[in-house]
């Protein structure tokens, strides 16, 4: 028995839906250009050389979670956080070298009635309290607990990377599927990348950004150090386009690459890139943001959905919400 | 033991009581024909274990449509191969159920782990527990069992082999990969050596009807050391039948054999075949094709043989005779037809009942046989046979037709089937059972065409002949073309390499494309096994036979050419008796008729004396005198299917 049917015995009602897409936040955040004197467009899409590297691992994370229970108006939420890094051998197969995760409940203990706080708290083995001032507004009480889910996500995301880093070979690099800067230390790490997908932080403005929004596939932007907002960890980051975005919209096939603030970085950035580029195949389909997604960051991620609760596997419930009819 | 996969299943594959899917890693030991077993884990309490055969393999990616592919390699299929990330990819197989136990209640195979079978697991799952650890064992091994690194013996049931509740045995394949004779004698082989002692005594008849195929049973055959691993396995000893008696007819000079068995060292061992009137008149329905039955010439062909064979007749026309030979028959017939042109001046066209044409007609095909089969059926003279009560007990009979007319090895062939069959329902034979091999079932039975007397013959054994210890092992390159009756009763079915059209008829349907796949491509020495015990196909491999393959042995003992006349007399009877000089046979026989000669010859043959020599100086003095048939009861087969209940 689940800890929120227990709940759900002891009075609670039923609940059921919930959010998982992962939206960088939107803002407008200073960069310095660090490659140059005015942001350029470079090619790196050629077949000169092996731009692979022997050895990567990457790394990706899901998160889950479903409102589960009704004390009243206050929603109880079953949550699901994990991530996972997967090393890629010679034969191009991956293989799982580290894996956490972590299931919780979420609910405002305090606007909780006794009888059924005692029997979330003898249920559950791992609670997130949140605060309880959101509750009569459901909506914003839900985003509050999308941002709970999701710092639990970066935290386990953070933590793992921070492991992985310290296992990695002397010529091995890791790739993390969201931002560089969540940890100083792998903000830091040589060989180090972050892929970003979602572009709702805009860095460059004026002429630079159309430059960076209307690039060809196959090249990228100059590199550029971004500063303050969201990021705690000054890294260096640049754009990438894997496919042409004509045709499409300005942001398809759009990569922000994030790397340490370092020297080498610049110097690396077209190599990189390149490397990068040459990950557009196999294509990540059929996930629906294939012209962004890297294969191996899908493969990670497809391995955590496998893997995680059954009950939280589908995803937000988009279907009609009419009464379901017996069969 | 390490599980190699999980039994999956879904809703549009769901797994059932009689089959199963699951996968293994991509690298793995498993392919088509592997047994798996399950169990473990997710088999419930009371431990479930499930036997599978794997008859279909699966291979796919998380690729959404083969465009994706396309579009990733930018329609260069060289760049396809720098893709650094190699797709998530399946090995997905799917497994008939072979076993559950326990065996009631029949449920669905439950999703567990799947396990490569190890020896034990393979004798549960084909079910051979049963007979091969039972007190008295009726095991027979057919092959080893090697899929996913395995090799692990595997038997046939010597009740569901030789009868009594199952028999017979049908091998399919392609000509020229030497699989189906092969794969006769090795399994000939392992029945001499594992046929059950309370079973009682065995012996095989081998039909040689394609050049020397089966003419060197007796010599052994080169094996390679992986062959010898395999006999050791199978605890059949890798060595030449010890007992093997050749069979052929006479050329037609009546003194030659007429088999490919010529060769000085071996031909000592080949006894001459021939046969006189009375073995040809008791099967005179093998002479008449589908125009000539009819219910007037059955009718004369039983006045014949009850009136006139073997005792004194008057024709009607002044003349007493006495018809024991073709050359009886001929003047008998002669004196019949001058009676009624020169008697009865013409005016009668009928003898006895008997219209000429008719007459005609069974004279011109019973006479035509000794022209046509000369040397295997003699003009004139005693026959020289089979030792019909003296079977010997795993002994091999190889009757060499190979050069004899069609209508002779049809003769030969429903003869020595009759005789068998008769003398196993008087328990007369000598031996309990008789394994009777005959390759090119698509010409003796076939599916279509006329209803001759040797396929009614082959029905019948197929149908009756368990009862009897008479099992028949038929082989064929077109299965399909096989009467369905003979091949449908065969208890123990085995395939060799298919052709690709002939796996394309409704015979096949049960076997899955992948089980075809491999049928098509069966390498030598592998074969597909159906027997009652197993709930599913069984691909085996079997070592090469222990003995010299036909064509190996004509060229180690290449055929010797004909001796003359004297010669070939002198050889056959050194034969009888080494004392026997050459020099006073040569002289014996000096201006003497051929046709006494031969005669003398066939009566020293026939009694065998201690003293060859002597008797043969005996009898060649005088006309020899047939063997005394008017003594002999007749002991005519009757029609499997007779012709005709009208009496003549």
């Amino acid at each position: 028995m689940t800890w929120w049917r227990a709940l759900i015995d002891a009075g609670a009602v039923a609940g059921g839906g919930g959010r998982t897409d992962e939206a960088e936040s939107g803002a407008t955040v200073g960069a310095d250009l660090v490659e140059g004197s005015e942001l350029q467009i470079h090619r790196v899409a050629d077949r000169t050389g092996s731009p692979i590297p022997p050895a990567a691992s990457f790394l990706n994370g899901i998160e889950r979670w479903s409102v589960v229970a009704y004390d009243g108006v206050v929603q109880v939420v079953n949550a699901y956080v994990a991530a996972a890094v997967r090393r890629r051998d010679k034969t191009g197969v991956l293989h799982t070298t580290f894996e956490r995760s972590r299931a919780f409940a979420i609910a405002p203990l305090d606007r909780m009635s006794p009888a059924l706080r005692q029997a979330l708290e003898q249920s559950a083995a791992d609670i997130e309290a949140v605060a309880g001032e959101l509750v009569e507004q459901p909506a914003r009480y839900l985003e509050m607990v999308e941002a709970t889910v999701r710092r639990g996500r970066a935290r386990i995301e953070r933590d793992l990377a921070e492991q992985a880093m310290n296992d990695i070979g002397p010529d091995e690099w890791l790739v993390i599927d969201g931002l560089l800067s969540r940890s100083p230390d792998v903000a830091r790490h040589p060989r180090a990348l972050g892929v970003i997908k979602s572009h709702g932080t805009q860095f460059l403005e004026g002429r630079g950004l159309e430059r960076a929004l209307t690039l060809p596939a196959g090249h990228r932007t100059s590199v550029f150090a971004v500063r303050g907002g969201h990021t705690r960890t000054e890294v260096y980051s640049w754009y990438l386009r894997l496919w042409p975005w004509e045709g499409n919209d300005l942001l398809y096939g759009l990569l922000r690459i994030e790397a340490r603030a370092h020297a080498d970085s610049v110097k690396r950035a077209s190599e990189l890139s390149r490397w990068l580029w040459a990950e557009r195949a196999p294509l990540a389909t059929p996930a629906t943001r294939w012209d962004r997604l890297l294969y191996p960051l899908h493969h990670v991620e497809e391995y955590l959905k496998t893997r995680a609760p059954r009950d939280l596997q589908q995803g937000p419930r988009r279907a009609s919400r009419l009464p379901r009819l017996a069969s | 033991m390490n599980a190699i996969g999980r039994v999956v299943a879904t809703e549009l594959k769901p797994a059932t009581p009689h089959q199963f899917h699951f996968w293994t890693a991509t690298d793995t030991a498993i392919g088509i024909g592997a047994i798996v077993k399950v169990g473990g884990s997710g088999t419930g309490d009371e431990g479930r274990v499930v036997y599978g055969v794997v008859t279909e393999g699966f291979a796919y990616s998380d690729l959404a449509t083969p465009l994706h592919d396309v579009v990733g390699a930018e329609g260069d299929p060289t760049r396809a191969e720098e893709a650094p990330t190699a797709r998530q990819q399946i090995r997905y197989w799917t497994a008939a159920v072979l076993r559950q136990t326990p065996e009631e209640p029949l449920q669905p195979v439950p999703l567990g782990q799947v396990y490569v079978a190890d020896d034990v697991d393979v004798a549960q799952a084909l079910r051979m527990d049963t007979f091969l650890y039972s007190a008295t064992p009726t095991a027979i091994p057919i092959g080893l069992y090697t899929s996913a690194g395995r090799e692990a013996p595997v038997y046939l049931d010597a009740d569901f082999l030789l009868g009594p509740e199952a028999a017979h045995l049908n091998i399919s394949g392609v000509s020229g990969l030497a699989t189906k004779t092969s794969a006769v004698e090795f399994l000939l082989a392992s029945i001499f050596a594992h046929f059950p002692a309370h079973k009682g005594r065995v012996a095989a008849v081998c039909f040689n009807v394609k050049g020397p195929d089966l003419c060197f049973l007796d010599q052994p055959g080169d094996l390679t050391d992986e062959d010898r691993h395999r006999y050791q396995a199978l605890k059949v000893p890798a060595e030449p039948f010890q007992r093997v008696r050749l069979y052929a007819p006479l050329k037609a000079d009546g003194v030659n054999l007429n088999t490919l068995r010529t060769h000085p060292d071996l031909v000592g061992d080949v006894e001459p075949l021939t046969w006189g009137l009375q073995e040809v008149v008791d099967f005179a329905e093998v002479l008449l094709n589908r125009d000539d039955i009819d219910a007037k010439a059955d009718a004369f062909i039983d006045f014949l043989r009850d009136r006139v064979l073997g005792k004194s007749f008057d024709d009607g026309f002044g003349t007493t005779h006495r018809v024991q030979t073709f050359a009886d028959l001929a003047r008998l017939f002669r004196s019949i037809f001058d009676g009624l042109e020169i008697t009865a001046g013409g005016r009668s066209d009928t003898w006895r009942t008997h219209h000429i044409a008719t007459m005609r007609k069974v004279r011109n095909r019973l006479l035509n046989i000794s022209t046509r089969c000369k040397g295997l059926v003699t003009d004139d003279g005693p026959s020289s046979d089979l030792p019909w009560k003296g079977f010997e007990d795993r002994t091999v009979y190889v009757i060499d037709i190979a050069n004899v007319d069609p209508l002779g090895q049809d003769l030969v062939f429903a003869r020595v089937v009759s005789k068998l069959r008769e003398q196993l329902e008087r328990r007369e034979l000598g031996v309990d059972a008789v394994v009777v091999f005959v390759d090119e079932l698509n010409k003796y039975a076939p599916g279509d065409g006329p209803e001759t007397y040797v396929k009614k013959m082959l029905l019948d054994i197929s149908e009756r002949g368990r009862y009897l210890g008479l099992v028949l092992f038929g082989a064929e390159q077109f299965r399909s073309q096989v009467h369905r009756r003979v091949v449908g009763n065969a208890g123990t079915q085995v395939f060799g390499r298919m052709d690709m059209d002939e796996l394309a008829t409704p015979g096949y349907q049960v076997l899955t494309p992948a089980t075809k796949s491999k049928l098509a491509t069966l390498p030598i020495g592998e074969l597909m096994i159906r027997h009652p015990h197993f709930t599913q196909p069984i691909f085996v491999r079997f070592p090469k036979p222990p003995v010299l393959r036909g064509r190996d042995g004509v060229e180690r003992f290449p055929p010797g050419a004909d001796v003359p006349f004297e010669d070939a007399v002198v050889r056959q009877l050194v034969r009888l008796d080494r004392r026997v000089r050459p020099n006073q046979v040569k002289d014996l026989i000096a201006d003497r008729e051929p046709d006494d000669v031969r005669r003398a010859l066939a009566a020293v043959r026939r009694i065998r004396p201690d003293d060859v020599l002597a008797y043969f100086r005996k009898v060649l003095g005088a006309r020899v005198e047939p063997e005394a048939r008017m003594l002999r009861e007749h002991h005519a087969v009757p029609p499997l299917n007779p012709i005709s209940d009208e009496p003549y």
